[in-house]
C-alpha cells in the first residue's frame, strides 16, 4: 500500500446534500432530539473530561506558568522559544518521518493479516489469540526482548554475523535512524494485532457472495483481495489511516523503551510526545511550555486529518 | 461458507502456504511471550544475564508464582481491576454503540460538530491533560474510587469513532424497511442495527477492557488507598525498594496477562457472530 | 532521570544484607518536639516501603509513638516504586499532599519554591543540632532564601566495585584499583588499548559525578549553575578523548544505571559504582563476576557523593505540631540508626554513624563494605544541588555531553547549552 492509497481512504463525514434533502423531509424532523439523546453519554465524557483539560492546557500555553505556579500571559513567548529549541525540530522532524513511513504499513498489513485469519476454525480461534499477545504485552517486557535482540549482540547482529552479511555489528540502537527504524518495526510488530482486530470485524461483515463471484470468475487470492477484500473494507482502511497516523505521529513507548527512556544518543530521537512529557510532566513541569507543545501537535495533527478529508472529497466529486 | 470454496481450490499449495505464514508471524509475534514465561519459572540457580539467553530453565520453579501471591493480595486487585474493566467494558460498549449510531446512521443538524468533537478528543494529548482531569475528579468527589478511575475513559472517542464507521458501512435498506414499517430509532437501533455489528462491538469491548486493565498512572494518581488498587498498581510493589527480582516481575505480568488472554480468546469468536446473526444476504 | 531511578541509584540493587536480627525499631523515648501534648491525626507517606521487610518497622514505630502520645494517629500510607514523581504531582497541584512525606530534596526544593513545604529550621530552631551539620545543609536551600524543608532521614553511598579479570587480561594491576578519575581514565585507556570487548566506563557524567571531580556546580546564592567553567569542560574532555580511543561504546552514550549493572554482570564492564546493596546482588545473580570482585573507595577527585532522602511537612498541614512532632520521631537517632540497619542505609542523626554496627570488623565481606561505606559518609558530600531536575535538567545534561562526544559541538559549547537550559528552569520556577 502506498501514500496514494490512502487518498483514496474515505472518511466520508459530509455528505451535506444528502442531510439537507433528508432533513426537508417530514421523517427527519422528529429524530432531532433521539440524536442528542444517543449522543448524550459519550458526549459529556468526551467535553467534559477531554476536551475541557484540553482547553485549560490550551490557555496555558501563552503563560508562564508551571506545575506549581500559575503564570503570567506571555504571549508567544512559549512558541518563540520552541522554534528556538533545537529539540523541537528534531522532535517534529522524527515524529513526522515515523508517520510517513509506519502509517501505510499499519493499514496493510494488519489486513493481510486479517485475511489470512478469517474464519471461524479453533485453530484459527489459537492464531488470532497469538497475533494479538504483542498488544496485551508489558512495554517493559517489550522494551527488554527488543534491545536484547537488537543490542550489537544481539540475535539479530548475531544471526547476520552468522550469515557473513555483515562485517561490523549493525548499531541498531545507537545509530539514530537505524533506531529511528527500529522503533518503527516495533510499532509494526505490536500494531499488527491491534489493527487486525478491527480489520476482522469489517471483514465479517463483507457479503459473502462477493467472494463466491469471485471464485466463479476464476480469481485467484490475490486478485480476490484486491477487488473483494479491499473494496470491502475501504472505509476502515480510511478510519485506520486516522487512527495509525494519530498513534504514530504520537509515538512514544517504542522509543522509550528501545531507549531506556533516553530518547537515542544525544536525544537524536526524541519524538513530540517525549518532548512534552520531559516538559510536562513531574514536579518541575513547565506547563506553559507543554501546552504549547501540545497545542501545536494538535494543530499539526488536525491539518493532517483535515487535508485528508479535503482529497477524499476531491476524488469523490472527479 | 462461500471462501471455503475459494480455499478449497488450492488446497495443496495455498493452505500449506497459509498456514506456514500463519506460523512463522505467531512465532514472531508471540515469540517474546515464552522467553518472559521462561523468565518466570526461573531459579535462584538460573543465571538471567547470560548472552544468549538461556530458554530453558535449568532449575524450573513455581516459586515465583506463589512469592507474587504471598506478597501481592492478588485476588482483592483483581476483584478491583475487574470492577473497573467491567465498568470500561459497559461504558464504551453502551455509550460508543449509541453515539456512533447517532453518528453514522442518523441525520440531524449539528451532527458534523459531534463528529468533530470525537476527532478533536482523539487528538488530546493525554500528558497534557492527566492533572486537569484529576481536579476535575477529586472535585466530583471520586477520587480514591474506582469510578473515578474508570470515569476518563468510560466511553472513548476513539470506540465512538469506530462504532459509527460500523454503522456507516451497513447496507441501508434495512434501516429503510423498518421506516416504512414504523419503527422508531429506538427500535430500529435495537432490532435492525445492532445485531449486524457485533463484530465491532466485539472489538470495542476488547479495548476497552485491555486499556483499563493495562493502565497504571492514572489509577495510581486516583486512588490514594491500597485497598482500592488495581492489579497492575499492586503489582508493582513486586519492585524491591532497593532491588527488582526479574523472575518475579515476569511472574507477576503473567498473572496480570491472563484475564486478558482469556477474555479475548473468549470473544474473538465473536468478530464472526455478526455476519451470521445480521443475515446480509437477506 | 525519574525519582525513583534516582532511588534505585542511591540505594542499588541487593536483598537483605545478611541477617540482621534486629531489636528494638523505636520505641526509646526520646524527646518531643512540640512539647505539650499532641493529638489529632496526620497521614504519613513513604515510598515503596510497605512490604514484607519493612511494614513491620514501621507498625511498630507508628504503634511506640502512638503509645507515648496517647490521642495522635498516624494513618500509614505508601506509594508504589513506579510513578512517584506524577504521584507527587497531582496531589501537589490538588493540595492534597499528606501531612509527612518522604522525598529527596530535589522534590522538596520545588515543593518548597511553591510554598508547600514547611521551613523545620524557623519553625523548630532547635532541630538542627540533632543532625549531621552536611545533611541539614543538604536540606538547606539557599536559593531560596536559605530555609530547612526536610529533616534528613538516612544517607547513602557506596564502594566500586571492579572485576579484577578483567584487569588482569587487560594489562592492568588487579591490585592497584582506582581511586580518583584521573586514575580512572588513565586505566579506562590503558584497558581500551589492549582489549577491544571489555571497557572501564559504561555512562556518560551526571552532576553529581562533576561535583566529585571538584566542578562548582552552582554559584553561592544558589541562584545559577556554573558547571560549565574550565574544571567542567576538562572533565568532559576527558570522557571524550576516551571515547575517541574507543574506551567507551556508543551505548554508553545511552546508558542508564540499570544497563550499567546489566554490562558489570555480563563481565564486559571492569567498573561499577554500587551501594552495599550491589556485593550481594553480585552474588545472587552473577556468581562468576563475585568470585573476582574487587571493592575500593568510591570514584573521586574532591569528595565522594552520597545521596539523602528526608522526610518533609507540609506547610498546609492542620495538625502542624503533631506532623513535626511525628517526622522528627522517626529520624530521631534510635530510629534512624534502626532503619538504616534494616535498610543497609546509613543514619544522618547526629553521632549514629559512632555505633560500633559502623565501626567494628567481624571479618564477613559484607561487613567490610559497610565499615568502608561508612567511612566514606564521612568524607561525602550531596552533591546533587536540589535545584537540579532528575528528570529535564539531568536528560539534557546527558544529552548535551553525548552530543560533544560524538564531535557535533564542542565540549564548551554543550556545557554552555545545558547550563543556559537548567538556568532558564530555574529561573522560571523561581
Amino acid at each position: 500500500m502506498t501514500v496514494s492509497a490512502q487518498h483514496k481512504i474515505s472518511l466520508r463525514w459530509g455528505r451535506r446534500r444528502l442531510h439537507r434533502e433528508e432533513e426537508a423531509a417530514p421523517a427527519t424532523h422528529r429524530w432531532r432530539v433521539t440524536p442528542w439523546l444517543f449522543l448524550l453519554p459519550a458526549l459529556v465524557v468526551i467535553v467534559v473530561l477531554v476536551l475541557l483539560p484540553f482547553l485549560n492546557t490550551l490557555r496555558l500555553a501563552f503563560t508562564d506558568s508551571t506545575l506549581l505556579r500559575s503564570g503570567e500571559f506571555t504571549g508567544w513567548e512559549n512558541f518563540r522559544r520552541m522554534f528556538a529549541d533545537e529539540r523541537f525540530g528534531t522532535a517534529l522532524l522524527n515524529s513526522t518521518l515515523y508517520t510517513v513511513c509506519v502509517v501505510p504499513l499499519m493499514v496493510a498489513l494488519p489486513l493481510v493479516l486479517a485475511s489470512l485469519l478469517a474464519g471461524t476454525g479453533r485453530l484459527m480461534g489459537l492464531f488470532r489469540t497469538t497475533m494479538y499477545l504483542p498488544v496485551i504485552m508489558s512495554p517493559v517486557v517489550v522494551g527488554l526482548i527488543w534491545t536484547n535482540m537488537l543490542d550489537k549482540r544481539g540475535l539479530v547482529n548475531e544471526l547476520l554475523a552468522t550469515l557473513k552479511a555483515v562485517a561490523e555489528p549493525v548499531p541498531f540502537l545507537t545509530d539514530r535512524w537505524l533506531l529511528l527504524f527500529s522503533a518503527m518495526f516495533v510499532t509494526v510488530w505490536m500494531g499488527l494485532g491491534y489493527y487486525m482486530v478491527i480489520y476482522l470485524a469489517a471483514l465479517a461483515n463483507i457479503d459473502p457472495s462477493l467472494y463466491d463471484a469471485a471464485a466463479m470468475d476464476g480469481a485467484g487470492p490475490v486478485r480476490t483481495f484486491l477487488n473483494v477484500t479491499v473494496p470491502g473494507v475501504r472505509s476502515t482502511m480510511g478510519l485506520i489511516g486516522v487512527l495509525s497516523s494519530v498513534a504514530a505521529f504520537r509515538v512514544f513507548g517504542e522509543i522509550y523503551v528501545l531507549t531506556n527512556g533516553t530518547g537515542g544518543v544525544g536525544g537524536g530521537d526524541i519524538t513530540m510526545t517525549m518532548l512534552i512529557q520531559r516538559e510536562g510532566t513531574g514536579l518541575q513541569a513547565r506547563t506553559g511550555y507543554a501546552g504549547a507543545i501540545s497545542l501545536v501537535m494538535f494543530v499539526i495533527l488536525g491539518g493532517l486529518l483535515i487535508a485528508q478529508l479535503v482529497l477524499q472529497r476531491k476524488q469523490r466529486t472527479s | 461458507m462461500s471462501r471455503a470454496r475459494t480455499r478449497r481450490r488450492g488446497f495443496s499449495s495455498g493452505l500449506v502456504v497459509r498456514y506456514l505464514v500463519l506460523l512463522l508471524m505467531a512465532v514472531l509475534l508471540a515469540g517474546p511471550l515464552l522467553w518472559q514465561v521462561s523468565l518466570s519459572l526461573k531459579g535462584a540457580g538460573d543465571p538471567l544475564y547470560t548472552r544468549p539467553p538461556e530458554l530453558i530453565p535449568g532449575h524450573p520453579t513455581l516459586g515465583n508464582f506463589a512469592t507474587v501471591l504471598e506478597r501481592v493480595p492478588v485476588p482483592d486487585y483483581l476483584l478491583n481491576s475487574l470492577i473497573v474493566a467491567a465498568m470500561a467494558v459497559t461504558g464504551n460498549v453502551v455509550g460508543a454503540t449509541c453515539a456512533g449510531y447517532a453518528l453514522g446512521k442518523l441525520r440531524f443538524r449539528g451532527r458534523g460538530v459531534a463528529a468533530g468533537i470525537c476527532v478533536a478528543a482523539l487528538l488530546v494529548p493525554a500528558e497534557t491533560v492527566l492533572i486537569s482531569q484529576f481536579l476535575l475528579v477529586r472535585a466530583a468527589g471520586l477520587a480514591n474510587t474506582l469510578l473515578g478511575v474508570v470515569l476518563p475513559t468510560i466511553v472513548a472517542a476513539l470506540n465512538v469513532l469506530l462504532m459509527r464507521n460500523a454503522f456507516r458501512n451497513l447496507p441501508a435498506e434495512f434501516e429503510e424497511a423498518a421506516i416504512v414499517d414504523g419503527a422508531n430509532a429506538w427500535q430500529r437501533f435495537i432490532r435492525v442495527s445492532v445485531p449486524q455489528v457485533k463484530g465491532v462491538i466485539t472489538v470495542v469491548a476488547i479495548f476497552a477492557f485491555v486499556g483499563s486493565w493495562n493502565d497504571f498512572l492514572w489509577p495510581l494518581i486516583v486512588l490514594s488507598d491500597e485497598d482500592n488498587y488495581t492489579l497492575t498498581i499492586g503489582l508493582n510493589r513486586l519492585h524491591g525498594t532497593f532491588y527488582d527480582d526479574p523472575r518475579l516481575i515476569a511472574a507477576g505480568t503473567i498473572i496480570a496477562l491472563i484475564p486478558i488472554v482469556t477474555f479475548f480468546a473468549i470473544l474473538q469468536r465473536y468478530f464472526f457472530r455478526g455476519l451470521e446473526a445480521g443475515g446480509l444476504k437477506g | 532521570m525519574t525519582t525513583a531511578g534516582r532511588r534505585g541509584r542511591a540505594l542499588i540493587a541487593g536483598l537483605a544484607l545478611g541477617s540482621l536480627l534486629l531489636s528494638g525499631c523505636g520505641g526509646d523515648t526520646t524527646p518531643q518536639a512540640a512539647g505539650g501534648s499532641l493529638s489529632g491525626t496526620i497521614k504519613f507517606q513513604t515510598w515503596n516501603l510497605k512490604n514484607e521487610k519493612f511494614t513491620p518497622y514501621f507498625n511498630e514505630l507508628i504503634a511506640a509513638f502512638e503509645k507515648e502520645n496517647p490521642g495522635t494517629k498516624i494513618t500509614w500510607v505508601d506509594q508504589p516504586a513506579e510513578g512517584y514523581q506524577d504521584k507527587l504531582s497531582a496531589d501537589a497541584a490538588a493540595g492534597a499532599l499528606p501531612d509527612v512525606v518522604d522525598m529527596g530534596p530535589e522534590a522538596a526544593y520545588t515543593l518548597a519554591q511553591a510554598g508547600v513545604l514547611l521551613d523545620v529550621a524557623k519553625a523548630d530552631p532547635q532541630a538542627k543540632g540533632l543532625y549531621l551539620d552536611k545533611a541539614w545543609q543538604a536540606m538547606t536551600f539557599s536559593g531560596l532564601g536559605g530555609g530547612t524543608y526536610g529533616y534528613p532521614w538516612y544517607l547513602n553511598t557506596g564502594p566500586s566495585f571492579f572485576n579484577k579479570a578483567l584487569f588482569e587480561k587487560c594489562g592492568l594491576d588487579p591490585d592497584k584499583l582506582p581511586a580518583t578519575y584521573d586514575e580512572l581514565f588513565d586505566q579506562a585507556e590503558t584497558m581500551a588499548k589492549n582489549c577491544s570487548d571489555a571497557y572501564m566506563i559504561a555512562r556518560m557524567p551526571a552532576i553529581e559525578n562533576f561535583g566529585e571531580y571538584g566542578v562548582p556546580l552552582m554559584d553561592a546564592a544558589g541562584k545559577k549553575f556554573t558547571y560549565n567553567d574550565p574544571k567542567g569542560v576538562e572533565f568532559v574532555e576527558r570522557f571524550k578523548k576516551l571515547y575517541a580511543s574507543k574506551g567507551l561504546t556508543e551505548e554508553a552514550l545511552n546508558n542508564l544505571q540499570t544497563k550499567e549493572v546489566e554490562e558489570f554482570k555480563a563481565g564486559r564492564l571492569a567498573y561499577l559504582s554500587g551501594s552495599s546493596y550491589t556485593l550481594n546482588d553480585l552474588k545472587e545473580t552473577a556468581p562468576d563476576i563475585y568470585k573476582s570482585l574487587g571493592i575500593g573507595p568510591r570514584i573521586s577527585t574532591a569528595a565522594p557523593n552520597m545521596y539523602i532522602e528526608s522526610l518533609v511537612v507540609n506547610a498546609t498541614s492542620e495538625n502542624q505540631p503533631l506532623a513535626m512532632a511525628f517526622a522528627k520521631y522517626v529520624t530521631n537517632a534510635a530510629n534512624q540508626l534502626a532503619f538504616a540497619k534494616k535498610a543497609s542505609v546509613f543514619p544522618s542523626s547526629a553521632g549514629s554513624m559512632d555505633d560500633e554496627y559502623f565501626t567494628k570488623d567481624d571479618g564477613d565481606p559484607a561487613t567490610k563494605v559497610r565499615l568502608e561505606s561508612a567511612a566514606q559518609v564521612k568524607k561525602a558530600i550531596v552533591w546533587w544541588p536540589p535545584a537540579f531536575s532528575g528528570s529535564a535538567d539531568a536528560e539534557t545534561l546527558r544529552e548535551q555531553i553525548a552530543q560533544a562526544l560524538l564531535g557535533k559541538k564542542t565540549v564548551q559549547q554543550a556545557l554552555d547549552e545545558s547550563v543556559k537550559y537548567s538556568n532558564e528552569r530555574l529561573a522560571q520556577h523561581g
